[in-house]
């Protein structure tokens, strides 16, 4: 039961990621496309949780972890950079 | 006593006369003295074995199965070598102390020599070709350096780049026959080689074998046609020409075709090319000689003609003859370096070396003028002196010839004309110095030379009397263990007299002495022809044709070299391209065997988030943000790649990098300009379309045949050990910080150094902030917005913490080092996003490089530690405590070798970020566009 | 699943060589990028493509290569400072000579536009 829940979880993470992509090319400016990276990031750690719940082993949590912490720093750079030009003064 | 001391010993020399105090000169020389010293000794102390017969060898293996091993070995012919290199030093130390001015940077003149002799003794013993040759190649570049001593001289420098261009051109030469001889012997071990009998003579590739040995011996030992360079050399300090442009490095050629001798010659090929070369050396040395004004002139043709003399030797085959080749090396190194030393006393003395000038010496410097008189003698072959004893066994062995055929005759006859020439060239070096009439226009009155300047060349001048009387009780047994390593065995009864009776070799040097004291007698006649020619600077020559080789390779690269980097990575893919598709053609693209796995949805779905984000990257490259932006989905969906397939760890890593690297390109946007202009036409972009197109074809190709292939691990044993033998069950962990630490402090080495380059690259770098962002629109004027820095601020012990975790667990879990350093690196990065340099500085002094110092020394630290256990570099140790509160844990020297990781990453990622940050601290410039 | 694998090395591969034979520095640093992704899964799946047995004593009976997974984890630290260096001597060459381009001159139509001025 679990594990059929688990795949149908990660179906709807995928569509979900498609269409974000889609946003992410599309755009139309450059604030939807690191809106829409953000969200992918945010997917992928979805994504890898449901992959170790299948899997029945922990061992990927730490990378979903590490997407959670430092794959939104990535995006507060982008705006950063966006809004100041020189992210680090 | 090691014999590798003969020569490590002299080279630690080479920095001893640098410590002395330069301006206590007698100081110098002792320390730069004593080291050669030292290494004398322990030849003597190995001298008895060597002449009974024994090989002394040491051999340390390095990489054994290419052939690279350190190896020295002595036998009769090293030692004797090594007794001239290292007697003969010592006595120029001493007379160099009374040479030098006080004006000359005696200490790297010292410095200098003794790098050559340390050379030379690497050379003449050497076990391993290869070894030998390098040794070879530093006598060149000492050479170089002596020659162009007084460097402020035009001449010197001229003579010291031609000396290099000949012999290392030569030594090119040699390095190709060397190689050749290992292949077809398979071994580069000199042993080996010497023991491989008929071998290379008899083999396909002898003739082109012996042309590049001989080329490399004949340039080093200034042979016909090759000779010219020896002459120019002598710009060289008079102590140089006296060591190494007489008495050793230009017998190194000859030291070369000796140690072949067994290998290389019993070949009609062998006899023909090396004794013609000798014999044409040897007359033209000789005749040249004779007409040569400046005294270094003439000592330096007359040495030439005396190398072609031994060189023929050589070439001629016999056995006496390689003896008598022998003793002639001795007996011309003891009294051509007395009768250079005697000309740089009367250079000294006199301020010139022109003989026309310098005439009637004997008067005011007697004792001088007795020494080079019997030196000179000695040269031309006058009996009860040594060099008499080896002439006399040159005439013999040219009657012995047969090499050439019915034309053999001529060979004993051009041996006496040029012991004529030898005879008249000594007698006007005699004659026109020390005596005929008073010197001319001399600047100053001569005198004699300090005391101790004398003794080196009174040495010498006692040897050449005494072998000349007692030559089988100095030199027999000497010549005995040499001529048994040249000629491998056998050797003949050495005729060691000074009386052989009334023969045909006695005549011979009868009419040589009575002919040059002809040629000397009439000598205005031959000036008077000789003035006929007109006399070609070899300098001259040699730069038109140095001049022309540089054009016709400007040419070439004229041809080749656009100086644009578009266009080499275009022709480095063609050709990587032929390399990569070549092997493709003959193999089939399946594999056998092999189970296709089925495509899974998610696999599907990863393939192609990668593959449009990365297309999409090269449509918007010219859109540089965006492309930032795409360029971090890539690297996102690689890492889930890992993840999916069973890799965490690289999954962590890559998810860290790929952050690192946003901010990296983000900082790089912000200094570059802000678009990418068009330029690429049409056809350049189909080009480069297909040259893509083709490469990712064949990429993918390799990686479906990889695929399909059933593949054989050596990953068995690491998993098998990782647990007893490393103590982790992370084994991917325990491969890079235990089984292969070796190669990760290689890596992390790398890192650090990169870092140290970035660092340095950014050194007073001007650069073009932009006013505006890539729209056109002012940028923001709140530097730190409030969330960002409350966010970044409180994400820091959080990351911090995460980062300790996984750095502890990493020796078990998924999770290290280097993961733990990259996610410590963006937390502190973040905190320079959120609050700037100076907040950061204020708060938190932190030195990058100490960072990568002091995790190097870690890792360093941690190998060097088992050295104290008695274990190789890097063996690991660990084992299991309890304590109280914690319970059960493990303590491995890994961690501590993974500490260091840690740190070097740290270091390195915030040395390039915050120094690329920091660029901006310094005031602006402002918007420039090119 | 392969056919997929070698679909985005190949692809990564291409698109990689396309960039680094632009003539810009920037978008030669994203080429190299995509190469080291292209090499870096080359690496990895010369050990075999496996799911679910990652190379965690204990975690399974059965275990992937984990060779090819030590190397490439070095091989992207790496591949990250080289990259940074590659950045670092284009913003110098941008500073030093003042354009971007990768052979350091600009093209003559700029030249034209200096002299206008």
């Amino acid at each position: 039961m679990l594990d059929s829940i688990v795949y149908v979880t990660m179906g709807f993470i995928g569509v979900a990621m498609v269409g974000t992509f889609w946003r992410l090319i599309k755009g139309p400016t450059i604030v939807d496309r690191v809106i829409a990276m953000d969200k992918l990031f945010v997917y992928s750690i979805g994504l890898i949780l449901c992959l170790g719940m299948a899997e029945h082993t922990s061992l990927y949590y730490e990378a979903a972890l590490l997407i959670a912490t430092l794959g939104f720093i990535s995006t507060t750079a982008m705006c950063k950079y966006l809004l100041r030009g020189d992210i680090i003064e | 006593m090691n014999i590798a001391w003969i020569i490590v010993l002299p080279l630690l020399g080479v920095i001893a006369p640098l410590l002395a105090n330069p301006t206590r000169r007698n100081q110098v020389a002792w320390i730069t003295a004593v080291l050669p010293f030292a290494a004398l000794l322990i030849t003597l102390y190995h001298a008895p074995a060597i002449l009974a017969g024994e090989v002394v060898q040491q051999t340390w293996y390095w990489i054994p199965q290419i052939g690279l091993t350190l190896s020295f070995r002595m036998d009769g012919l090293a030692l004797l070598f090594t007794l001239l290199i290292l007697g003969i030093g010592l006595l120029i130390i001493l007379y160099a102390r009374y040479y030098l001015s006080s004006k000359d940077p005696m200490g790297r003149f010292y410095s200098y020599l003794i790098l050559f002799m340390a050379a030379m003794l690497g050379i003449v013993n050497s076990g391993n070709l290869l070894q030998m040759w390098a040794f070879w190649e530093l006598t060149s570049i000492s050479s170089f350096l002596l020659i162009g001593f007084w460097s402020s001289t035009g001449k010197a420098r001229k003579g010291a780049r031609m000396a290099l261009t000949i012999t290392g051109a030569g030594g090119l030469a040699l390095l190709a026959g060397i190689l050749l001889i290992g292949k077809v012997v398979g071994s580069l071990e000199l042993e080996a080689v010497l023991n491989s009998g008929r071998l290379l003579v008899e083999h396909q590739w002898y003739p082109v074998i012996l042309a590049l040995v001989l080329i490399g011996a004949f340039t080093k030992s200034a042979q016909f046609p090759f000779h010219f360079w020896l002459p120019h050399a002598m710009s060289a300090p008079t102590p140089v020409s006296a060591y190494l442009h007489s008495a050793t490095m230009v017998k190194a050629g000859i030291f070369l075709l000796a140690r072949m001798f067994p290998v290389l010659s019993g070949h009609d090929a062998w006899f023909v090319t090396v004794s013609l070369v000798g014999l044409a050396t040897l007359l033209l040395g000789a005749y040249t000689a004779l007409f040569k004004h400046d005294l270094k002139g003439l000592l330096a043709y007359s040495t030439i003609s005396h190398l072609g003399l031994i060189t023929l030797l050589l070439g001629m085959g016999t056995e006496l003859a390689a003896v008598a080749a022998l003793f002639h090396i001795v007996n011309h190194a003891v009294f051509k370096a007395s009768l250079f030393m005697g000309v740089g006393i009367i250079d000294h003395e006199t301020g010139t070396r022109d003989m026309r000038q310098i005439n009637g010496l004997f008067k005011y410097m007697p004792h001088t003028a007795v020494l080079c008189i019997v030196a000179a003698l000695s040269m031309a072959g006058v009996p009860l002196l040594n060099g008499f004893l080896s002439k006399e066994m040159f005439f013999a062995e040219t009657l012995e010839q047969s090499a050439i055929g019915a034309l053999s005759w001529l060979i004993p006859l051009l041996a006496t004309i040029a012991g004529a020439l030898s005879v008249a060239y000594s007698l006007r070096f005699i004659h026109d110095v020390f005596f005929n009439g008073e010197p001319k226009g001399l600047k100053k009155t001569p005198h004699e030379p300090p005391r101790y300047m004398r003794i080196p060349v009174e040495v010498l001048v006692a040897l050449c009397i005494l072998v000349g009387i007692f030559p089988a009780l100095l030199v027999g047994d000497l010549l005995k263990s040499a001529g048994v390593a040249v000629l491998g065995g056998t050797l003949p009864y050495i005729p060691l007299y000074i009386w052989h009776g009334f023969n045909l070799p006695l005549l011979m040097s009868a009419l040589a002495l009575a002919g040059g004291i002809g040629i000397y007698a009439r000598r205005k006649v031959l000036f008077q022809f000789q003035s006929h020619f007109k006399e070609v600077d070899a300098n001259e020559r040699f730069d038109a044709w140095l001049y022309q080789v540089i054009t016709f390779i400007r040419r070439i690269e004229a041809l080749i070299d656009k100086r644009s980097l578009q266009y080499y990575l275009a022709w480095l893919s063609v050709a990587l391209l032929i390399l990569l598709a070549a092997p493709l053609l003959n193999l089939s693209l399946v594999g056998d065997n092999v189970v296709i796995t089925p495509l899974t949805a998610e696999v599907w779905a990863g393939t192609a988030l990668i593959a449009i984000a990365a297309l999409a990257t090269v449509v918007n490259n010219r859109r540089r943000l965006f492309a930032a932006l795409l360029i971090s989905i890539v690297g996102l969906g690689v890492s889930l790649a890992f993840a999916r397939f069973s890799a965490p760890d690289l999954a962590l890593t890559q998810i860290s990098v790929e952050v690192i690297t946003t901010i990296l390109l983000l900082l790089a946007l912000f200094f570059l300009p802000q678009t990418t202009p068009k330029e690429s036409k049409p056809g350049r972009l189909l080009r480069d379309i297909g040259l893509a197109g083709i490469f990712g074809g064949i990429m993918a190709t390799l990686t479906y045949a990889m695929l399909t292939r059933p593949i054989e691990t050596i990953s068995d044993y690491f998993l098998a050990n990782s647990k007893t033998g490393g103590g982790g069950t992370n084994v991917v962990n325990v491969i890079l910080v235990d089984f292969r630490g070796f190669d990760t402090f290689g890596e992390i080495t790398v890192l650090g150094i990169a870092a140290l380059g970035i660092y340095k690259l950014t050194a007073g770098m001007r650069l073009f902030l932009p006013a505006t962002n890539e729209d056109g629109l002012p940028w923001s004027r709140d530097k730190y917005p409030l969330i960002l820095k409350q966010v970044s601020q409180s994400i820091l012990p959080l990351a911090l913490l995460i980062s300790a975790y996984i750095f502890l667990r990493g020796h078990n879990l998924p999770g290290g080092g280097f993961i733990a350093g990259l996610i410590t690196a963006i937390a502190i990065v973040q905190q320079y996003i959120g609050h700037g340099n100076d907040w950061i500085q204020k708060r938190f002094y932190a030195n990058y490089v100490g960072f990568i110092a002091a995790g190097l020394s870690i890792a360093l630290l941690t190998g060097l530690g088992s050295w104290l256990w008695q274990k190789p570099f890097l063996t690991s140790w660990f084992d299991y405590f309890t304590w109280p509160v914690f319970g059960k844990f493990e303590l491995a020297s890994a961690m501590l070798f993974d500490l260091g990781v840690y740190l070097t990453v740290v270091g390195a990622a915030m040395l390039i970020l915050a120094k690329l940050g920091q660029l901006t601290v310094v005031e602006p410039y402002s918007e420039k566009e090119d | 699943m392969e056919i997929a694998i070698a679909f985005c090395i190949g692809l990564l591969s291409a698109c990689g060589l396309f960039l680094i034979l632009r003539g810009r520095t920037y978008p030669v640093v994203l080429g190299l990028t995509l190469l080291t992704y292209a090499v870096n899964l080359f690496l990895f799946a010369s050990g075999q493509l496996v799911k679910g047995q990652p190379p965690i004593l204990g975690s399974g009976s059965s275990y992937t290569d984990p060779l090819p997974q030590a190397l490439v984890l070095t091989a992207i630290v790496i591949g990250f400072a080289m990259t940074a260096f590659v950045v670092i001597l284009a913003i110098r060459a941008r500073a030093d000579l003042g354009n971007d381009h990768v052979d350091g001159k600009s093209k003559p139509k700029d030249i034209t536009k200096e002299v206008e001025q």
